[in-house]
């Protein structure tokens, strides 16, 4: 969204002094533009919002009455506030576990002369082509019982009995990570590109050891990148819905999960609804947020 | 020393990121408890117990991303055009509004046209869900903003004077159009088409709603499958989209560059 916002400014600074495309028509040639999309999503979604308002009456239906019942619930009920805090300790724990893996690398791509570091990159922006259910699928004989991981533990004598990996929370964080990672490492890497080695060099001429270097000097100054990649990756990992399903065997309640069990298989249409709504506004709040911090991160390309 | 521990750390990543997509294709030959790893025997069973219905599928996501992202250029582009070129009231309310699809996420758009395409077949008798237009009405919601956005970044850099210089040469407003301004345009509406297609393909919950029985898309139909019963036959087909993945990665990074598609993502 960024680069739209900044082709406008050009523009519009270009159109100051060019006369040749003003002109009424614009609008006009909009139109069906603005049709398309006021029918597949403003309206699907403000119907959702006025169903987020009504009641169940029965398995897949729903009354005539406008009720704020569902939103008080929310509020005020212990199950679905557990369900608000899983999601969001989720969403934090990727986030961290993303920013801890990908610091160091996004480190070293930004710092690097090897000739690899196109390879390395694409090796890192590879995995996002390949479909998420796939990807998804190969951590099974990874993670689970009879698994790689389990084998070389078991094998080695770590453990006497197969850690469970799969199907449940920790699974659900492990798909996260791997399929958010590469959108934190290219935001980190732009962002400690543009810090001048110079600086950390002066720093170690003055005495400055590895890790005050990177507490006074490295930290402050990528920040504004850690802060926008991981308000990315917390929003990606909030509103992901076939990693969680997949991963966590189908068991693990957070608010895309709860969601979609409300629409396929309890048929509470309205509570589902309202989740909905709700996780749309958390979700907007967070992009607006880190379209802020992220105007940056636009510049990867070049 | 210090160079040792970060080659071994960095290669640890690479291999987390690496892993299961290797995984996929190594233990679509194993013989005797797929989801066992290492694999003990080989077999190529699986790929022969592939269910003909997932190429039924596979037909059907082409089909949707074909027909979604030819909708989505067809309106988008000259969209794109009006919002970046035009100055008329409400322009960059216009430019949000169109762009907004991006920032809701996939399962609320999913619910959402699923919910509506009910209030439809309630009010107009119309049906849509489990349709292909339900699902290409459905895909249109990312379509549309990957493809505008796109071309929005392409004009940032756009010259004038070209235009200027063909009209000025006796082109006609059309002439000028499809000759100078869209071929100009190309790289950004290539690069927006095809993110929007590997999208579409790839998408899981929006298809999960609005599709169904005989329209339902290949990552769907998995997803169910893996919900049911998760067999050699699912690695199989797991491993065939690997390798066809890996195939269009190195054609894409040769002809748009894989970092650029993916700078135009967010």
């Amino acid at each position: 969204m960024a680069p739209g916002k900044k082709a406008l400014g050009r523009i519009e600074g270009r159109n100051k002094g060019g006369r040749l495309h003003g002109g009424s028509g614009w609008p006009l040639l909009a139109s069906p533009m603005i049709l398309m999309v006021g029918l597949v999503f403003a309206l699907p979604i403000g119907s959702l919002i006025l169903l987020s308002f009504r009641s169940m009456t029965g398995p897949a239906t729903v009354g005539d009455e406008i009720t704020i019942e569902n939103y008080r619930l929310f509020v005020t009920d212990p199950f679905y506030f557990k369900i608000i805090l899983n999601t969001f300790w989720l969403g934090g724990l990727v986030t961290l576990c993303c920013v801890i893996i990908g610091y160091p690398v996004s480190y070293f791509l930004a710092r690097t002369r090897s000739r690899w570091r196109g390879m390395l990159l694409f090796l890192i922006i590879a995995p996002l082509l390949v479909s998420a259910v796939v990807r998804n699928i190969g951590w099974f004989p990874i993670l689970g019982n009879e698994g790689l991981v389990n084998w070389l533990l078991l094998k080695s004598g770590v453990i006497s009995a197969p850690l469970p990996l799969i199907s449940n929370f920790t699974g659900v964080v492990i798909g996260l990570v791997h399929a958010l990672l590469p959108f934190m490492i290219l935001t980190l890497t732009t962002v400690i590109q543009r810090i001048e080695p110079e600086l950390e060099e002066a720093a170690a001429n003055l005495g400055a050891g590895p890790l005050q270097r990177f507490k006074q000097v490295l930290l402050p100054l990528s920040l504004p990148g850690i802060v926008g990649g991981s308000l990315l990756v917390f929003t990606m990992a909030i509103a992901a819905y076939t990693t969680p399903v997949i991963m966590g065997g189908n068991r693990i309640l957070v608010m895309a999960t709860f969601i979609g069990q409300q629409f396929r298989t309890v048929l509470d249409y309205p509570t589902g609804a309202t989740s909905a709504a709700i996780l749309m506004l958390l979700g907007g709040m967070l992009s607006l947020l880190a379209l802020r911090f992220g105007a940056q991160r636009t510049e990867m390309a070049r | 020393m210090k160079s040792a521990i970060s080659t071994v750390l960095l290669t640890a990543v690479f291999v987390f990121l690496l892993a299961p997509i290797i995984v996929v294709v190594v233990s679509s030959f194993n013989a005797v408890g797929v989801l066992s790893f290492p694999p003990r025997s080989f077999t190529t069973r699986w790929y022969s117990e592939i269910d003909p219905t997932y190429t039924q599928a596979l037909l059907v996501s082409l089909k949707v991303a074909a027909i979604t992202v030819s909708i989505a250029v067809v309106v988008g582009v000259p969209g794109a055009l009006a919002l970046a070129r035009g100055s008329f009231p409400g322009r960059s309310l216009l430019n949000a509004a169109c762009l907004s699809p991006l920032m809701v996420p996939a399962l609320v758009v999913g619910v959402a046209a699923f919910q509506f395409s009910l209030v439809v077949w309630d009010h107009f008798g119309v049906v849509l869900g489990g349709t292909m237009a339900g699902l290409v009405l459905g895909h249109l919601t990312f379509a549309i903003p990957f493809v505008v956005r796109a071309v929005l970044a392409a004009h940032t850099h756009f010259d004038y004077s070209i235009e200027e210089a063909a009209q000025s040469l006796g082109a006609t407003p059309g002439q000028t159009f499809f000759h100078v301004t869209l071929p100009m345009l190309r790289p950004g509406i290539a690069s927006g088409a095809i993110f929007a297609f590997l999208i579409s393909l790839d998408e899981v919950p929006i298809a999960l709603f609005m599709g169904s029985g005989d329209n339902t898309t290949l990552p769907v139909k998995i997803f169910t499958a893996m919900e049911i019963n998760f067999g050699g036959d699912i690695l199989a087909v797991a491993s065939v989209i690997v390798v066809v993945s890996v195939i269009l990665m190195f054609m894409l990074d040769r002809v748009v560059g894989l970092e650029r598609l993916f700078a135009t993502r967010h």
